[in-house]
């Protein structure tokens, strides 16, 4: 099952992509695209001249969707979970010094964004597996996955974390910063054409799986609560999408170091105390 | 073992004396020689350690011992009269009244003076290598300096004398003589600061003098204490041996305070990154393999007695103030050698950290990173002098297509960045394994835990993002240039890099063979527990921990791999475009992003302050 899924991975994604679209459109009355929209964008791609700005950068956005996979298969096997973060946060450094590589204005600031996204999530998620290492007594997300009770009832604040950092993961608004469309034209991915893009546009939906597997995660072996909860943060994502203007990059590390990151470590501590 | 103690020892001195007389042909040969014998040596003795090895000098050494520290006191004295300078006068002046002070009181020292364990030899085995490249490599730099013949000569000179001094340090046990070896680490670091005389190096070295004056001054203090509270022998040993007495605290802290003096914690990190101004392998030296390596093997060997008493909570504390706050300092600088200075401070303070934690878990983190925090930061220092030298670069911001000017040069700093911050390299593993530990510290201390875990969540994103923004200038390239070709900087620039950087892969690709047959032992060493390794299918357990071999053996190709790779592979059969830039003209100049930190860190000196004094609060009462 976790093996079918780790070699589906990109095409769930893609489908996931493809029905939010749908959901999105709607939400706006919209009809919107068919369900396999991305996949015929890929297909497009795909069949495209092939060219690129150099070689380095090209094979970074390459390896940036390989790593991602990898990152993704140590979680869903059961890894550490400190060293899927890491693992995650590497493979967004290879898109990174993808972004640097280039002597491209907007490539340059997506990168930067890029960069301050990962100081805005990642010690809330750093934060929330040491939570969820005071519970279970192990870092490893196999230890999750069977624990018997969800977490979400024992770290409530923890998921109230996630689902706020989600958006900056999935580049998402209000906190879609890294790749803003209307002001720096989509920035790391600007660059990258063809097959490359293909690769850095499928890694989306790798990391797709990645956020949902992560609050899979706070229903433990409950099955139905993970699925309900996959749902609800589905919904809420796109709505909160739907609804909510970008912020500039200083508002979202303000409010993620405040609010997000608060609200994880209020968590840790009452995961400690009792 | 005795004789190749001894030669660990005499060779450097006579070496360090032969230099000052020698020409330049002949005294190039000796120091490859003796920077190999030296290795050797330290090789064998940590392969030959078994228990703990005391031994004792003759009586008349005692004398000699009190003799040097009045002279080299009356020398500091004399440096305070010369410069007029009132602040380093008056700790001359209470240090040497302290010492006169124990003269007086202090009982016949009839103990072992020396002890040599398993720490001794795992720091001998990186002073030595580490510092034996970087005087092969000093051969060439220092011609390449601006001063006179004998100059050069002097500078290799104490080079050598401070190898000496350091395997000295690091197996005495006697505290007077341990403070003597301190003292003169710190006018060895005075000598070098100030090697290029001019204003800004003389007033750094000065900085650098006062600061650990006041370290050496905690050591004599502390001496004091342990005399009057009637301990008996005043060694690291008998100090161990009353761990559970009254009043054991404040000496315990005062030791403390020399160790975080030394590895230069907030507020003393002045020092260090004064230092900058330095000939460039003195900066390698000071910062990586050796001098400031002597906080963390202080702590490591007060650990078993420091461990879980207040005086170990505050500085646990100021260490995780510092891992943050240096980290936001070095985010708002250019000097690619005070970016290194910086993230050399924040990662001692994790060290330093892991040590006073001192379960067996978290020496085993602090000794990982001790040895990998090493051979990383020579290599980058080093490296930064051939940016100097070769490439006239200063600047971070200034590397800008460095992978197309000078890319092996820029290959190696990517190398050297990225083994502090990819897994599987060491430095990674020993965060890693600190982040790990501190979840069951944290069990046991709650809240206190609780925010330590925070402080190195939040200091590792923080460095992340600094290396992130290194390497992206060292990936930059316009793609005008295609075919990569290495440039020459010379056989002895090359040679050292080279295998400073085998050295780094070596001991990545062999880190489960290094757990096993030093880190751990070490730790067992220190601790008297019997901490195994266990290696089971793909897993290798420590103790609580898991490490899942296979994942990091991916990583290791997936990620370091990819990094390296790209600056050499080339795709043939695709068209190359000009950047797209939604099709505007301008020509850009692109350097690197800084942030403005000013706000946060003009209260980080005073934070610091407060830790320390904290320190000392919590030894009395």
């Amino acid at each position: 099952m976790r093996i079918l899924l780790i070699v589906f991975a990109p095409v769930i994604g893609g489908l996931i992509v493809g029905f939010e679209r749908i959901i999105r459109a709607r939400m706006q009355r919209r009809i919107g695209p068919p369900l396999f929209q991305p996949f015929y964008d890929f297909l497009k791609l795909a069949d495209k001249r092939k060219m690129m700005v150099h070689s380095s950068h090209a094979f970074l956005g390459l390896m940036h969707f390989i790593s991602l996979w990898f990152a993704l298969a140590v979680l869903l096997l059961g890894g550490d979970l400190i060293l899927v973060i890491f693992l995650h946060l590497l493979s967004t450094s290879l898109l990174i010094l993808a972004g640097f590589s280039t002597r491209s204005v907007f490539s340059h600031l997506g990168a930067n964004r890029t960069a301050i996204s990962v100081l805005a999530y990642e010690p809330v998620l750093i934060v929330i597996a040491v939570s969820i290492f005071m519970l279970t007594g192990s870092f490893t997300a196999a230890s999750v996955f069977s624990y018997p009770a969800p977490l979400l009832f024992k770290m409530p604040l923890a998921f109230i974390a996630l689902l706020l950092i989600l958006p900056i993961k999935m580049k998402k608004s209000p906190f879609d910063v890294a790749d803003a469309h209307q002001e720096i034209t989509g920035g790391v991915e600007l660059e990258f054409s063809g097959i490359f893009y293909e690769a850095v546009f499928t890694a989306k939906w790798l990391d797709y799986i990645f956020c949902y597997t992560l609050v899979y995660l706070f229903a433990g072996s409950n099955v139905t609560l993970g699925i309900a909860l996959i749902g609800f943060v589905f919904f809420f994502t796109n709505a909160l999408d739907n609804s909510t203007a970008r912020v500039n990059y200083k508002q979202m590390l303000r409010f993620s170091l405040a609010v997000s990151f608060s609200l994880a470590f209020v968590n840790l501590i009452i995961n400690i105390l009792l | 073992m005795q004789l190749s103690l001894n030669s660990l020892f005499i060779v450097p001195v006579i070496v360090s004396g032969l230099l000052l007389i020698l020409p330049s042909g002949i005294a190039r040969i000796l120091i490859t020689i003796t920077s190999l014998l030296l290795a050797a040596l330290s090789l064998y003795l940590f392969c030959n350690i078994q228990d703990t090895y005391f031994f004792s000098v003759a009586p008349y050494l005692n004398e000699v011992v009190t003799a040097f520290d009045i002279l080299l006191l009356l020398f500091f004295g004399w440096l305070a009269l010369q410069r007029k300078n009132w602040l380093v006068g008056l700790l001359t002046i209470a240090q040497l009244g302290t010492v006169l002070y124990l003269i007086m009181v202090l009982p016949v020292q009839d103990t072992e003076q020396f002890m040599v364990d398993k720490l001794s030899a795992f720091m001998f085995l990186l002073i030595n290598i580490i510092s034996g490249v970087i005087a092969i490599y000093s051969l060439r730099y220092i011609e390449e300096e601006d001063c006179s013949p004998f100059r050069r000569k002097y500078f290799l000179s104490i080079l050598f004398w401070f190898i000496a001094v350091m395997n000295l340090l690091v197996s005495t046990d006697n505290l007077e003589y341990f403070f003597l070896f301190f003292e003169l680490t710190t006018l060895a670091s005075f000598l070098f600061i100030s090697f290029r005389k001019d204003e800004v190096a003389i007033a750094n070295a000065f900085t650098a003098l006062w600061m650990n004056q006041l370290g050496g001054l905690a050591i004599l203090v502390a001496i004091c204490f342990i005399t009057a509270n009637g301990y008996g022998a005043i060694t690291f040993t008998n100090l161990l041996a009353h761990a559970s007495a009254a009043g054991i605290l404040l000496p315990l802290a005062l030791l403390c305070i020399a160790a975080l003096v030394k590895g230069a914690q907030m507020p003393f990190s002045k020092w260090l990154l004064g230092a900058m101004v330095a000939p460039t392998p003195v900066s390698a030296l000071l910062h990586s393999s050796t001098m400031v390596k002597i906080a963390p093997f202080m702590i490591l060997r007060l650990s078993p007695a420091l461990k879980d008493t207040p005086v170990a909570m505050v500085v646990i504390a100021l260490t995780g103030f510092v891992f943050v706050a240096a980290g936001i300092e070095a985010l708002a600088q250019d000097n690619f050698k005070r970016i290194l200075a910086h993230s050399t401070i924040a990662l001692l303070a994790l060290m330093i950290m892991m040590s006073a934690i001192g379960s067996p878990l978290t020496m085993v983190a602090a000794l990982t990173l001790i040895m990998f925090h090493g051979i990383s930061k020579s290599m980058l220092f080093l490296n930064a002098g051939i940016l100097e030298r070769v490439f006239h670069f200063k600047l971070a911001s200034d590397m800008d297509r460095l992978g197309e000017t000078g890319p092996f040069t820029s290959l190696v700093l990517t190398i050297g960045f990225m083994s502090l911050l990819i897994p599987p390299f060491g430095v990674f593993m020993g965060k890693w394994l600190s982040i790990e530990t501190l979840g069951a510290f944290a069990s046991s201390t709650k809240l206190f835990g609780a925010c330590i875990i925070v402080a190195v969540a939040c200091g590792g994103a923080i460095l992340s993002l600094l290396y992130f923004k290194v390497l992206g200038l060292l990936i930059a390239r316009s793609g005008v240039r295609d075919k990569i070709r290495f440039e020459k900087t010379g056989v002895v620039y090359s040679g050292t890099i080279w295998f400073l950087m085998g050295l780094t892969i070596a001991s990545t690709l062999s880190l489960p063979l290094l757990l096993i047959n030093c880190f751990v032992p070490v730790t067992n060493e220190i601790l008297g527990t019997s901490l195994a390794v266990v290696i089971t299918g793909w897993n290798l357990q420590i103790g609580a921990i898991t490490l899942p071999l296979l994942p990091l053996l991916i990583a290791f190709f997936l990620l370091p791999g990819t990094i390296v790779a790209a600056m050499f592979i080339r795709f043939n059969n695709v068209d190359r475009v000009k950047e797209y830039t939604c099709g505007e003209k301008i020509d850009y100049s692109f350097s690197s992003f800084y942030f403005s930190t000013d706000q946060v860190t003009r209260y980080f000196s005073a934070v610091g302050v407060l830790f320390f004094v904290a320190l000392i609060i919590v030894a009395v009462f």
